[in-house]
């Protein structure tokens, strides 16, 4: 073993030392991103989509008396569709309010008018109103839909039994089913794609936490910089490139460390598997944890004090983590954005650890994605070094 | 016990930013010899010992230790050099044993070697029975043993101490000071600062005193004593405790403009105009709670060298030339 690698093992070694001497924080370390993680899968984690159709809970207001909109109520009560309560409009409007549940549909005074509705002949409509809570309009249109095929299912059936064989009696609701039917299936890539929201969730709060971790590793660096143990350092034969390396490989290694165990946890638990190349995923992994290095070097290098560093760091990682689709899907971010987010090193590693996960994707295929994230953990590396150079040289000259 | 030149300063010159903080000091240490660098805050102690541990580069003048300048060989300039800083540079985390081994590492010891060297170092400091627990377990006084220790580590031919007594009660001071003449009579060089006249005085073989960057004066204790006059009245002592820095500024305040009141951790020293004077301030001190453990009034006249005021008649003689100064 060279003089250079076991100067590096060594200080790398007391960092790894440094780590587990407090074993309460470092096991934190490794729960947090579990924690983490398993709270948002459980949060996008729908179940299984086959079988039972989800139903729509909403509040129905009448206003109206009349049979035709009895009938339509009844109608709406025992749709298999919806969750349906009939209530009184002070209590519509509280409880949309607090979005339990987040629609209400009101047939107010006068709809009963539509039961005289002639195909055919332009008359004034009735209304038919749909409250809905602001963070709900897309539940409010699903309402639109359920009551307009309620609404026409009765309609057709006051309207349409006298020119067909059935009496009245007989036009049910069987016979007035839609004559096609809809099969709907998840589309998500390629044939062989399972997605599971535990998988994204392990796979986004893992990037994110490494980040946080590179971040309390350079934060630590900046911090020894500012103590008598730097002192001690320069003053020992040690060059700085020394220093930097054997930082970044003991932040690398438990970064790697921290990718592992959440997986391993994740795979035990929820069932995260690595549908696609395992080689690929490690390499992933070892690239994300070069990048929490980098980043931590960064930090190190550029900081300025350690409240403002970790300040900018937050901001920053917060930023990235959302952009790069970490915390939720990409796709639900405008195109601006998921624009912008190309330019970021956990768009990349983000995609590329999804690939290598539920979506089966080989190696070859993650291969670009490999090459970005180290591409930007050596760009990290080059202006952290550079920094980190010319700030000791300054301090040297006694110009800092 | 050979007596030949093991750290050289020769006409160095340092500057931070605009300022000049050490101009042109010239200065030797030879082995087994003590030299204090002596100087108010801000004189230039600490700078000089950061150009002599290779910490920082003079931008003029040259830096040698038994001959390898840090700008030729700073791999083996490095291994001249044990660097004790002011503050205790250790990892708090670690424990005694586990900051030896690696610091001793980084110099390149290891397997046998490493661990004799350690056992050896906890032995010295008395840390031996502590050797498993953590740093931040350890009391002030342990801590400052242990970090001399790590310096010692490797052992080199030149010690370098910034102001190591400042965090000391008079009892780890003079434990510290026996070490010290322990590596003394080993035959290393020591270069240490304070501030503080007495400990100089009675600690050191040779004083050098700095004043704004300058080398005002050189040479043994009562040489330079001798040529002085008989100068302020000062006082020098320990608290039990070291003070609130809001409770030093009320203290000073209360003492009035003529007197010196300084605090270097626990340390105290009390310079004024007359013994009057300092009789009053002393009261003053003692009545407001400062619980003194320790304190003693030499005749102080040293004090006109470091507080900047020598008198003509008085100055020592120019400072040889490092490279041509007799060894003492």
């Amino acid at each position: 073993m060279t003089d250079a690698v076991r100067l590096i093992l060594t200080l790398a070694a007391k960092d790894w030392h440094l780590f587990w001497a407090d074993r309460r924080a470092a096991l934190l370390g490794f729960a947090v991103p579990i924690v983490l993680a398993s709270g948002f899968g459980m949060i996008f984690h729908t179940g299984p989509t086959v079988g039972a159709a989800p139903k729509l809970p909403l509040v129905i207001v009448v206003q109206d008396p009349g049979p035709f909109t009895k009938a339509v109520v009844e109608q709406l009560l025992k749709s298999p569709r919806v969750e349906a309560e009939v209530v009184t409009l002070d209590e519509a409007q509280r409880r949309v309010g607090d979005r339990r549940p987040g629609v209400a549909v009101i047939f107010p005074l006068g709809f009963e008018k539509l039961a005289a509705w002639t195909p055919g002949v332009a008359k004034a409509r009735p209304r038919v109103e749909v409250l809905h809570h602001p963070l709900a309009a897309s539940e409010g249109q699903w309402a639109e839909g359920v009551v307009s095929e309620a609404v026409m299912k009765r309609l057709a059936r006051e309207k349409m039994a006298p020119i067909t064989a059935f009496t009245k009696a007989e036009f049910t609701d069987e016979a007035l089913t839609i004559p096609f039917v809809v099969e709907t299936t998840a589309v998500s890539g390629s044939a062989q794609e399972h997605f599971n929201a535990y998988t994204h969730s392990f796979c986004g709060m893992t990037l994110q936490y490494l980040l946080f971790w590179g971040m309390e590793s350079g934060l630590v660096l900046l911090r020894e910089r500012r103590q008598s143990l730097w002192l001690r350092m320069r003053s020992a034969p040690v060059p700085l490139w020394a220093v930097l390396v054997a930082k970044a490989t003991s932040t690398a290694a438990i970064a790697v460390l921290q990718v592992l165990t959440t997986f391993a946890f994740g795979y035990a638990v929820f069932g995260v598997t690595i549908d696609g190349s395992v080689v690929g995923f490690l390499l992933l992994a070892f690239g994300a944890g070069l990048l929490a290095a980098a980043t931590g070097l960064l930090v190190a290098a550029v900081g300025g004090t350690e409240a403002r560093a970790r300040s900018v760091c937050i901001l920053a990682i917060l930023g990235v983590s959302m952009l790069g689709g970490l915390w939720l899907p990409s796709f639900v971010l405008p195109g601006w954005a998921r624009d912008l987010a190309l330019a970021l090193p956990t768009t990349w590693a983000m995609r590329g650890l999804d690939g290598v996960t539920w979506q089966g994707r080989g190696l070859v295929e993650v291969l670009p994605n490999v090459g970005v994230v180290l591409g930007f953990t050596a760009v990290f590396l080059m202006i952290a070094v550079a920094r980190f150079v010319t700030s000791e040289a300054r301090r040297r000259r006694g110009w800092a | 016990m050979t007596h030949s030149t093991a750290l050289l300063l020769d006409s160095i010159r340092v500057r931070y930013g605009q300022r000049l903080a050490v101009d042109g000091v010239s200065l030797t240490v030879d082995r087994g010899e003590i030299v204090g660098l002596l100087g108010p805050n801000g004189s230039g102690k600490s700078t000089t010992l950061a150009a002599a541990a290779g910490i920082i580069d003079p931008f003029e003048g040259t830096v040698s230790i038994d001959g390898v300048r840090r700008d030729q060989s700073a791999n083996r300039y490095a291994h001249r050099v044990g660097f004790v800083p002011q503050e205790p540079a250790l990892y708090d985390d670690l424990s005694a044993e586990a900051n030896l081994q690696f610091f001793g590492r980084l110099y390149g010891l290891h397997g046998l070697t490493l661990r004799d060297r350690v056992n050896d170092a906890l032995f010295r400091a008395r840390l031996d029975d502590r050797k498993a627990a953590r740093v931040s377990t350890f009391s002030g006084g342990m801590k400052q043993r242990l970090n001399l220790a790590v310096a010692l580590l490797h052992e080199p031919t030149v010690i370098l101490l910034d102001e190591p007594t400042a965090a000391l009660d008079p009892v780890s001071r003079d434990n510290l000071f026996a070490v010290l003449y322990d590596l003394r009579e080993q035959g290393h060089a020591i270069l240490l600062t304070t501030h503080h006249l007495d400990e100089a005085e009675h600690g050191c073989d040779r004083i050098a005193v700095l004043e704004a960057g300058k080398l005002v004066a050189c040479g043994k204790p009562w040489d330079l004593i001798r040529a002085q006059p008989v100068g302020r009245a000062v006082l020098y002592g320990h608290s039990r405790e070291v003070l609130p820095k809001f409770f030093q500024k009320v203290l000073k305040k209360r003492v009035g403009s003529g007197v010196a009141l300084e605090f270097t951790g626990r340390r105290v020293r009390i310079a004024a105009a007359t013994q009057e004077a300092l009789g009053k301030a002393l009261a003053i001190v003692l009545s407001d709670g400062v619980r003194l453990e320790t304190f003693r009034t030499p005749p102080g006249r040293l004090e006109h060298l470091v507080r900047g005021e020598p008198t003509p008649a008085a100055v020592p003689e120019p400072v040889p030339h490092p490279a041509e100064a007799p060894h003492s």
